[in-house]
């Protein structure tokens, strides 16, 4: 069937629905590009852990005693025990299986085992934890699952730099110094690729974002910031800060200028992390797909540690952004049972001010084909 | 008397394993050097592979400390001492007397 000129196709409906193109994607996807499994800071201290549910696997990050950050898959070596089973935590010396107690030092390597004394051929490192490539960056630790991880430099860097037009504009919202003033959990009843459809249009603004189209008029246009290469979109005349009521928000970063003051910049970084750059703080999005029909996202709100540390109000600041949140996630979840409909088995159609997300599209379907 | 090792490849906070009749481990202790039986007697485990802190060292697998200076177990699950033995440094190695005693 040809379309007319103006709308391209989208994905068809079981792409959001099938468990095979789950599964691959996790795989193809999920456990071979970087993603970003946490907050450094929420790993402050040797033995501090968190675990992180990545793919179809479960990965440990620890700080070790020489402050460096590591990744490991979650597994004993000995038998496959689930090494650590908190989401978060801190260990006193070492990490170590609740099974036959084969312990493991922060580094992964193995420490200590019942008779291990007796098997001198048992080579400690061989039988370490199985370590994940790990980067930091604007204050987040990154991990790759592949043996051999893309580019970091072209695919997450280059992510921002693409769409900012300019490699060193990020770095001026100096993120790894910025602290989190919230962090909310969501849950969402939808496949991961539907929410990042929804983040990179603003067709829907004007309908279902009125306070973010108060604060950005020209989202009511449709063009998302996504549309552009290096645009902020400018917030209203009468607006003084990025907050529900458009009231004053604080103080601009310090290293931004005039040029990125009152302007919305918004990034995606395939295939799960949106960031939102605005003046005073930074909304970053992190996704962590379960299963066809359901993501977890992870959003934390970053100030500045002057704000944070001063236990400075941000409620209105973070009420315009997570309204935004539930309004789109509730989009998203209102579209996921009409995936397995027959009218969607072809799926659906993109508008011009959507004609972007095909590229998204051609990025899923080349790595799952 | 058994050599172990130059003194200096024993630095402070850091334990060596010797294959003794029964194995020994010796532990430099904030400059002083303690030897007692490097296996635990709760569970087989290598106590040169624990962490030293102060004079008590705590086994990597159950968390049993032992005072080097006595061998008594100072916390659980062990509850047996392990022996304690010389040590003495000639022209910068590190020698261990075996203690006769029986193993506890």
């Amino acid at each position: 069937m040809t379309l007319p000129a103006s709308l391209l196709a989208t994905l068809p409906g079981d792409h959001y629905t099938d468990p095979g193109i789950f599964g691959l994607e996790q795989s193809r996807i999920f456990e071979s590009h970087w993603i970003a499994a946490a907050r450094s800071a929420d790993l402050p201290t040797p033995g501090v852990f968190r675990t992180v549910h990545i793919g179809r696997e479960s990965i440990l990050l620890v700080r070790g005693r020489d402050n460096g950050l590591r990744a490991f898959f979650n597994v004993c070596r000995h038998r496959g025990a689930k090494l650590c089973v908190a989401e978060a935590g801190e260990v006193r010396r070492n990490l170590q299986c609740l099974y036959h107690a084969w312990t493991y030092g922060l580094d992964g390597k193995l420490v200590a085992a019942p008779n291990l004394t007796k098997m001198p051929d048992i080579d400690r490192v061989e039988y370490g934890l199985v370590g994940v490539h790990l980067r930091e960056w604007l204050g987040y630790a990154w991990v790759c699952l592949a043996d051999e991880p893309p580019s970091f430099e072209d695919t997450v860097m280059g992510a921002a730099t693409t769409r900012l037009g300019d490699p060193e504009l990020i770095n001026r919202w100096e993120m790894d110094e910025l602290a989190v003033g919230r962090r909310i959990t969501y849950d969402v009843k939808a496949n991961w690729k539907l929410i990042v459809e929804n983040f990179m249009e603003c067709y829907h603004c004007a309908t279902i974002h009125p306070e973010l189209t108060d604060v950005l008029p020209e989202f009511a246009d449709g063009y998302a910031a996504q549309y552009y290469v290096g645009h902020g979109a400018e917030f209203a005349s009468e607006v003084r800060g990025f907050t529900i009521d458009g009231s004053e928000g604080f103080a601009k970063l310090a290293q931004l200028t005039q040029d990125q003051d009152r302007r919305y910049y918004a990034v995606t970084v395939n295939p799960q992390v949106f960031i939102n750059l605005v003046p005073d703080h930074v909304i970053f999005h992190r996704m962590y797909p379960m299963a066809p029909d359901r993501t977890i996202v992870e959003c934390d709100w970053l100030y500045s540690k002057e704000v944070v540390a001063a236990g400075k109000d941000v409620t209105h600041s973070v009420e315009l952004f997570h309204r935004v949140n539930e309004q789109d996630f509730e989009a998203c979840e209102r579209c996921q049972p009409a995936m397995s409909s027959r009218v969607y088995a072809r799926g659906g159609v993109l508008v011009p001010t959507e004609h972007h997300i095909a590229a998204f599209h051609e990025w899923v379907t080349s790595r799952i084909s | 008397m058994i050599p172990v090792c130059a003194v200096d490849d024993l630095p402070v906070g850091e334990a060596v394993r010797v294959e003794a009749e029964v194995p020994i481990a010796v532990f430099n202790a904030d400059g002083v050097l303690y030897a007692i039986d490097d296996t635990c007697t709760h569970q087989d485990a290598s106590l040169a592979d624990g962490w030293l802190e102060g004079c008590v060292v705590e086994c990597p697998l159950h968390a049993s400390c032992f005072d080097l200076r006595t061998g008594q177990p100072t916390g659980p699950p062990a509850k047996k001492p392990v022996r304690t033995h010389e040590v003495e440094v000639r022209e910068g190695v590190v020698y261990v007397r075996p203690s006769m005693s029986a193993v506890a």
